[in-house]
């Protein structure tokens, strides 16, 4: 009978083992798309004074251009997986999980405290965008495949935002 | 005078009958036992008391069999002949054997049967096993059951709920048979009871709606509260414990080791008509991480009158109070004093500082039940919960004031030797007064009826109750929920297969239907429509005994779901919505060994649970794992008692889920292997156990940026009198 206690003592040291390692350690941000993310990365280089009217900054994808106010909250991710940007270093990394497929617009969006649907207009600014890399004047297309598109690097200027309503009709009054 | 005048028929009754007294012992170290069952077999039976002794009184003349039993000893018996007015000693010595199991279930039929005699799976909690864990909450004793798992204090039965934040258990809370999900969210207040007052925890596997209605879609969890043993008697436990700070400077958030403190004093009387007990106690814990701090009073009170042998009137209440800082979800990048770290585990975003929770709530219940004849019974009771909450947060906080009241009556009558028929009728109203959920109520009625009849060695049920349910005074909306099962011993009575199918459903809380409210910059919009979610459950299950050193129960389940109730993210609005949207299958297999490997000092056990979920495919939605489920579930645990002494451990492992919803991508995910160590000395009416709880100190989360619970050192005094 006795001889049954080593196994038993081995699973249970292994299963020790295995509890002793792992689980939650500290993490540096990542600089690139996290291994299984489906989305699109990027660094953000700020310039300007952050307002301070700030409430957060936000990275979100247009599957096509919002031409009109219907269309400003059809972006990815979806509002409970927002993330606010980091607004304390000169540069900061994002990740933002998107389904696979082409986005025409990559933008940082500005919100202001107090903000809520009904004051989206007033409350809410473009503050940035990824550029075509062939005319800086256009939104660059974004195309995400089965796994994190990475570099996707552009740049906020919080001297130069702009409301929603100055991409669509009628424009701002 | 009252009182006199109320004892005066039970007084007079007792001259004619015979008295019985005694106690019973542990065979092999001669230990009173205490909550031991001693009775007349065909009636109530009475508890020992820390003593050992007990007292039965009423017993009419004659020719009597009395039996004494108590979970981990082989139950003993003994005939007596009883002459009217006798007063007879019977001693009792039990043989421990923990794999001797006919502990008396009352849960999955609604009255006394073997467990054995089960159609679905019942997974036991002893009170020897609470004590044993040295537990401080409920939950953290349900916790370790087969199958069983909890996710941020919602509880999982198969998998049945997932993750949805408090909103509508899939699982009923009851206390002694009472329901206690709350009335307006339909959640689960699992700090309602001290743990010390809790005897053992039943957990029905499965749909229980045939004879529990609406919440009863993945299982019933029965806290059966302790019985009010004879005599004066005094219980005190105090706990005083402390929190592992983190393991990384980096994630240090205060200047000094969080503990956690708390005392429960009872007193009782225990007379021939009157019984009669009183439970106080408080809490405080400075939590394991940032805003987590919380205070705690409760107060239980139960009294019992029995005017006759065949007659109890039982009236118990509940009280507790809480304060706590609001654990809010762990700081991610930017939103806290970082230090630089993609997330900070026991940090919270600042924004929420200094959010708190008061929140009160009681369950009052008066019960009545007789005993016809050894073929009649029946039962009535009267229920109150009340629940009170106040969100103190940043702009605006949240309150909500709930009730539920209840009523029940329940016949049980055995028209022939092999048949048992349960009838009864329920109803209930629920109503909410808060600022996000507004002022509803909702109307239950319903009348249930199961039938089991012995056919040789097998036993068939089979059943049905059907549920009426009105929202704010409107129409009603029924629902049919049938059950049929059965039990089939094996050869020589070590192995019992069972068999059942049946029906569970749950109507939305009033939360679900009508909660409005803002929820970081989406507006979360009511649906007064919000239909019932509906389930079948299919279940094989065998329980076997090898000898005397192994006993095993193993089920194979499979339920699917029809309408389940799931917030649905609408972006073009902007607007979350409770939906009835998914259908999806949750089956698998729930494993459950007990051996004694070496020697009868040592036992062990291993709960396996395989699990697996499909959301199948709707709209534009293709089939998908459920969130927030694990594929794997495995708990080991090993027990070494000598003497006084004690030692054990259990380890718990849990499968990353294979999908969640709404994790941020940065938020890291790990599998659960916890590690509980635990010691314990016992010298008559003074106990002393140690607990380690997550002694490897393994960090993890199971709901989105919810650190679970780190190394926590615990020290528990219990003294009886």
């Amino acid at each position: 009978m006795p001889r049954r206690a080593p196994p038993f003592t081995a699973l249970f040291a292994l299963l020790c083992g295995a509890a002793c390692n792992g689980g939650l350690q500290p993490l540096a941000p990542p600089t690139s798309c996290p291994r299984g993310l489906v989305g699109i990365c990027g660094t953000i280089t700020f310039q300007g004074t952050v307002p301070d009217s700030t409430q957060a900054v936000y990275v979100v994808a247009y599957h096509t251009f919002p031409h009109s106010r219907d269309s400003l909250f059809t972006f990815q991710p979806s509002l409970p997986l927002l993330q606010k940007l980091p607004l304390d270093g000169a540069t900061a990394f994002y990740a933002i999980p998107v389904a696979a497929g082409r986005y025409e617009w990559v933008v940082a969006v500005w919100v202001k405290q107090g903000f809520t649907l009904a004051n989206a207009d007033s409350t809410l600014r473009e503050a940035g965008y990824y550029r075509d890399g062939a005319n800086p004047s256009l939104p660059g297309v974004v195309n995400v495949y089965a796994q994190g598109t990475d570099s996707i690097d552009f740049v906020i200027d919080f001297g130069q935002m702009h409301p929603p309503c100055s991409y669509y009709s009628p424009p701002c009054p | 005078m009252l009182t006199s005048l109320m004892l005066t028929p039970g007084a007079a009754a007792t001259q004619q009958a015979a008295t019985l007294y005694g106690t019973v012992r542990d065979s092999a170290t001669g230990h009173a036992l205490e909550d031991a069952r001693v009775g007349v077999q065909g009636t109530a039976y009475v508890p020992t008391d820390a003593t050992g002794r007990y007292t039965l009184t009423g017993i009419a003349a004659g020719t009597v069999v009395v039996r004494a039993q108590r979970f981990g000893y082989r139950a003993a018996t003994d005939t007596l002949t009883l002459a009217p007015g006798d007063s007879v000693a019977a001693n009792f010595v039990l043989r421990p054997s923990a794999l001797h199991m006919d502990p008396l279930v009352v849960t999955a039929a609604k009255r006394s049967q073997l467990l054995d005699q089960v159609v679905t799976s019942v997974a036991l909690v002893q009170d020897s096993e609470l004590a044993r864990r040295a537990v401080n909450t409920v939950d953290e004793a349900v916790d370790k059951a087969p199958g069983v798992q909890f996710l941020n204090g919602q509880v999982n039965i198969r998998g049945s709920s997932g993750y949805v934040q408090g909103l509508g258990a899939r699982v009923l809370l009851l206390v002694d048979g009472v329901p206690a999900n709350e009335g307006d969210r339909g959640g689960i207040n699992w700090d309602m009871l001290p743990v010390d007052q809790v005897e053992r925890v039943e957990i029905v596997k499965g749909a229980g709606s045939t004879l529990y209605g609406s919440a009863a879609l993945g299982g019933v969890v029965n806290l059966i509260t302790r019985e009010i043993p004879a005599g004066s008697h005094a219980r005190v436990r105090a706990t005083a414990g402390s929190y592992a700070n983190p393991p990384d400077t980096i994630w240090r958030f205060r200047n000094y080791t969080g503990a956690q403190e708390g005392l429960d004093v009872t007193a009782s009387y225990g007379g021939d008509a009157l019984r009669a007990g009183l439970t106080a106690g408080a809490r405080h814990s400075d939590g394991y991480r940032e805003q987590d701090r919380s205070d705690h009073w409760q107060m239980v009170g139960k009294g019992e009158w029995l005017p006759s042998a065949a007659t109890r009137l039982r009236l118990t209440g509940s009280w507790a109070s809480n304060q706590y800082q609001a654990p809010l979800l762990w700081c991610e990048r930017g939103t806290c004093v970082d230090r630089g770290q993609a997330y900070q585990p026991f940090r919270i975003d600042t924004s929420q500082a200094g959010a708190y929770t008061r929140s009160d709530k009681g369950l009052f219940a008066a019960t009545v039940e007789h005993t016809m004849s050894p073929r009649e019974s029946w039962l009535a009771r009267g229920s109150w919960l009340r629940t009170d909450f106040t969100d103190y947060r940043r702009p605006v906080g949240d309150f909500g004031v709930a009730n539920r009241y209840g009523v029940e009556v329940r016949g049980l009558v055995r028209p022939t030797a092999s048949r048992v028929v349960t009838v009864g009728a329920e109803g209930a109203l629920s109503d909410v007064t808060s600022d996000i959920f507004g002022n509803h109520w909702q109307d239950e009625f319903a009348a249930y009826g199961e039938s089991e009849q012995r056919l040789g060695p097998a036993r068939m049920t089979a059943g049905a109750r059907v549920d009426y349910i009105a929202v704010d005074g409107g129409g009603l909306s029924a629902v049919v929920s049938p059950r049929a099962g059965l039990v089939l011993p094996g050869a020589r009575g070590t192995l019992v297969w069972r068999l059942s199918v049946g029906r569970g459903f749950r109507a939305p809380s009033l939360a679900e239907r009508f909660v409005q409210t803002s929820l970081g910059g989406l507006t979360v919009v009511p649906n007064p429509g919000l239909g019932p979610e509906t389930a079948w459950s299919f279940e094989v299950g065998n329980a076997a005994q090898f000898g005397t050193v192994v006993r095993t129960d193993a089920a194979l389940f499979w339920t699917e779901a029809s309408d389940l109730i799931e917030p649905t993210v609408d972006p073009m609005s902007a607007q979350i919505q409770f939906k009835n949207l998914q259908r999806a299958r949750l089956a698998g297999l729930d494993v459950a060994v007990y051996a004694f490997p070496l020697t009868p000092h040592l036992s062990t056990s291993l709960a396996y649970t395989l699990l697996y979920t499909r959301e199948l495919a709707h709209d534009t939605v293709p089939a998908r794992p459920l969130a927030f489920r694990p594929r794997h579930l495995l708990t080991l645990g090993a027990d070494y008692t000598f003497g006084g002494f004690d030692l054990g451990a259990d380890f718990r492992y849990s499968s990353s889920f294979e999908r969640v919803e709404l994790y941020p991508p940065t938020d890291p995910r790990v599998s659960p292997k916890v590690l509980d160590l635990r010691a314990g000395y016992q010298r008559d009416a003074l106990s002393v156990r140690l607990l380690v709880a997550n002694a490897l100190n393994y960090l993890y989360n199971l709901a989105p940026q919810t650190l679970a619970p780190v190394r926590t050192v615990t020290m528990t005094l219990t003294w009886i009198y």
